[in-house]
């Protein structure tokens, strides 16, 4: 019995040590430092995932929010080495759906899995979201089939087979306003970034916030994976029927006149926003990948920001409105056009040679005279001829929020290009560089009939966590009075009805002004192409745009009045329907009543 | 006399190893319901775990195809693609010289886009997974019953 006893008590004490030992060991691993170590490492290696979560792409709307730029949802379809069971059956089916290379597909299905180093393979990348469901329906379609394959016989898989869905920046409207939106290069994954207007300007608010989490693979340690907002969406001034409208028009004035270019703007002109910026060429932002066909050399991307030139007639617009503001002179003031002047030892001639005789301000902007605008400048002085340029921002960037603005220096009094001779040229916008959006920034103070002059610009309103905020328009100077630009106004609305201007629309009273501009080369001004431009604007007395069009060196006509003027038109017939603008007539009675 | 007293009243011996054994099961009872509890609930909070990663993973799926979807809509509903339509459909663009302006009354032109709501001083501020869900069992323990009870009564 004794010998019982004892025998139990070695059996107890021994599982007693045993029980102690691995107690023992319990607190040694848990307090030992290199355990410690190493179980944090394990825990770092293999406990969590590391996952940096791109927030989707903002998107951007016109301003009745139609989608101009968005997300797709595509597909990168990629192998798992060691899951691989068929390599050609992966090939045969990746590379009859996808339409890629058997052999390619082989190659990566038959590499050998090593741990670590080689466990995956892509395939291809941004494959539509049809694709995958085939992949998907023949992937099942095989997995069934298993269970009929007898023993011998090949086995159908396409195991290993994997597809991970992510964004793909797409435009709905192609190559509309392509100039405005600029393009994303998509295909660089995380290195993609915004090109050219709108995706390059507001780049930062449209990206969002990459956010970098760490899951712990352990399901029972949930972490709150962050919903990461958007990046923000932008609600552009551009109206997309308009904008469509332009292009069309502009791209049937380039092909018609055989032009090397077009550019058209239409803009309110009572807060600077842009209603359609239409320029030529445009490319398809879903294909960026061939802008280097569509701007070939040093194409610019959009013309109507990007690219300066002597815009001719049109600049007297500015001259006249500063000679009115100035007092140096009125609608009425006689000027006797000899057909010729002398300014700084140069001659300057008209447009066509000729010698108008007595005329007023208004026969002066009608009949464009170039020697009269350099009469008036004169009469201005240069002092303070070049501050009213200043003032409406010749020379100076608009800081409009598209990406690649260029502006070209004004040479004023003092500097070692300029000579008195400019004074007169400059007075009719030959020797002085301007882009068309600076062209209509400046002469949009004069359209408001307010002097105001507001900040070109193209975004309405952005979206940020779920709230739309709306940008104020910005005034960026008053170069001239309200009277001023009253009366501007009023004198380039008689002049187009004094001539019968091809740019006048039934119904609506314009004001408006042509212009013919040399082109400068290095061997001298071309003699035989121009730059045609027009700007105008309407109704006469309560605007609500203004429209700028360039045609670059037309051939079929080298006259501002008979190339750009009737561009004018077309857009204005079309542009007072899409605005739901009624005739003068219809208005005052609208507003008597 | 003490021994004698001390005697009288002394558990017999079979009811002391009784207690010893009674209290051992009763301890070891005491064991198994806790580990038992904490299993239950480890198990719980796995499966919840799981259940969590896969709707957030079917979240971003379908934030993927809402987008993909709008794209979509603004494709079939594109500028060009409409005029296409209504070509094939048989309508021409108007003369703009034939156009008549007809007043609508109480019509006063369509509104901007309004994407979303415009800013207010309301901000929206919630934890998406629960607090019940990200404690342990003996974070649970110490904040629900050892703390104040403000803190633990959190509506979980």
């Amino acid at each position: 019995m004794l010998k019982y006893f004892t025998r139990l008590r070695l059996i107890g004490i021994f599982f007693a040590l045993v029980g102690a030992l691995i107690l023992f060991q319990m607190v040694r691993i848990q307090t030992n430092v290199n355990a410690q170590k190493m179980s944090a490492s394990i825990e770092e290696q293999y406990g969590t995932i590391v996952r940096t979560i791109y927030p989707e792409r903002g998107n951007i709307y016109d301003r009745w929010g139609h989608l101009l730029a968005g997300n797709r949802d595509v597909y990168e379809v990629g192998i798992a080495l060691n899951e691989v069971e068929n390599p050609q059956t992966l090939a045969t089916a990746l590379s009859t759906i996808l339409e890629i290379s058997y052999g390619d597909v082989y190659e990566k299905a038959s590499l050998p899995y090593i741990e670590g180093k080689q466990s995956y393979a892509v395939v291809a990348d941004f494959v539509s979201a049809e694709k995958v469901n085939e992949l998907e329906t023949l992937f099942d379609q095989y997995e069934t089939d298993r269970a009929k394959v007898r023993k011998g016989q090949t086995v159908q898989s396409l195991r290993g087979l994997h597809w991970t869905g992510h964004l793909q920046r797409a435009y709905p409207e192609n190559s509309l306003a392509s100039n405005i939106l600029g393009f994303y290069n998509y295909k660089d994954r995380e290195a993609a970034t915004g090109y050219y207007g709108v995706e390059e300007k507001y780049n930062d608010l449209l990206a969002g916030n990459p956010v970098k989490i760490t899951i712990p693979r352990d399901p029972a340690l949930v972490v709150n994976v962050p919903q990461v907002p958007p990046g923000s969406s932008l609600v552009l001034t551009i109206d997309r029927e308009i904008q469509a409208m332009v292009e069309r028009i502009i791209d049937e004035a380039v092909d018609k006149n055989g032009a090397a270019s077009g550019t058209a703007i239409v803009m309110d002109p009572n807060n600077g926003e842009i209603l359609a910026m239409a320029v030529t060429p445009r490319m398809n932002p879903n294909e960026y990948w061939d802008y280097g066909n569509v701007f070939p050399d040093s194409t610019p991307f959009n013309r109507a920001l990007s690219e300066t030139y002597e815009p001719g007639s049109v600049f007297k617009v500015l001259t006249m409105a500063g000679a009115l503001d100035s007092g140096t002179v009125t609608p009425d003031t006689p000027f006797l056009d000899t057909g010729s002047i002398v300014v700084g030892g140069q001659y300057i001639y008209n447009w066509d040679r000729g010698a108008w005789g007595p005329q007023d301000m208004i026969g002066c902007m009608q009949h464009s005279l170039n020697v009269c605008l350099s009469w008036v400048a004169t009469q201005m002085g240069p002092t303070k001829f070049y501050s009213y340029l200043q003032a409406f921002g010749i020379g100076r960037r608009t800081n409009i929020d598209l990406s690649g603005e260029q502006i070209w220096p004004l040479t004023l009094p003092g500097d070692n290009d300029w000579y008195e001779v400019n004074l007169a040229t400059n007075s009719f916008g030959q020797g002085v560089a301007a882009t068309p959006i600076q062209m209509a920034m400046a002469i949009s103070s004069v359209a408001n009939n307010q002097g105001i002059m507001y900040a070109p610009h193209i975004l309405k309103a952005y979206i940020q966590d779920g709230r739309q905020y709306d940008t104020p328009p910005v005034a960026v100077g008053s170069p001239i009075s309200a009277a001023s630009a009253k009366t501007l106004t009023d004198m380039l609305a008689v002049s187009l009805e004094s001539e019968s201007s091809i740019a006048l629309v039934d119904g609506y009273r314009l004001a408006g002004k042509t212009g013919t501009a040399e082109i400068p080369s290095p061997g001298g001004y071309l003699t035989d192409l121009t730059n045609a431009s027009f700007v105008g604007w309407g109704p006469v007395d309560d605007p609500k745009f203004l429209v700028y069009v360039w045609l670059e060196k037309p051939t079929s006509d080298r006259w501002g009045s008979t190339v750009a003027a009737p561009v004018f038109s077309n857009i204005v017939k079309e542009l007072v329907a899409l605005l739901n603008l009624p005739p003068d007539d219809t208005r005052h009675q609208l507003n008597g009543q | 006399m003490t021994h004698l007293f001390t005697q009288a009243y002394q558990q017999a011996p079979w009811r002391l190893q009784l207690q010893r054994i009674g209290g051992f099961l009763a301890a070891l009872v005491a064991v198994v319901l806790i580990a038992g509890v904490y299993l239950t609930i480890s198990a719980q909070t796995a499966t919840a775990g799981l259940e969590i990663q896969s709707l957030e993973r079917q979240r971003e799926t379908l934030d993927r195809l809402i987008a993909d979807r709008r794209s979509a809509l603004a494709e079939l509903t594109s500028a060009g693609l409409m005029s296409q339509r209504a070509a094939d459909l048989g309508f021409v663009r108007p003369d703009m010289s034939t156009v008549i302006y007809m007043v609508i009354p109480g019509y006063s032109g369509r509104p901007s886009a309004m994407i979303a709501p415009p800013p207010s001083s309301t901000i929206f501020s919630a934890s998406v997974i629960k607090q019940s869900y990200r404690q342990s069992l003996w974070e649970w323990f110490f904040q629900g019953v050892l703390g104040n009870s403000s803190t633990s009564s959190g509506g979980y």
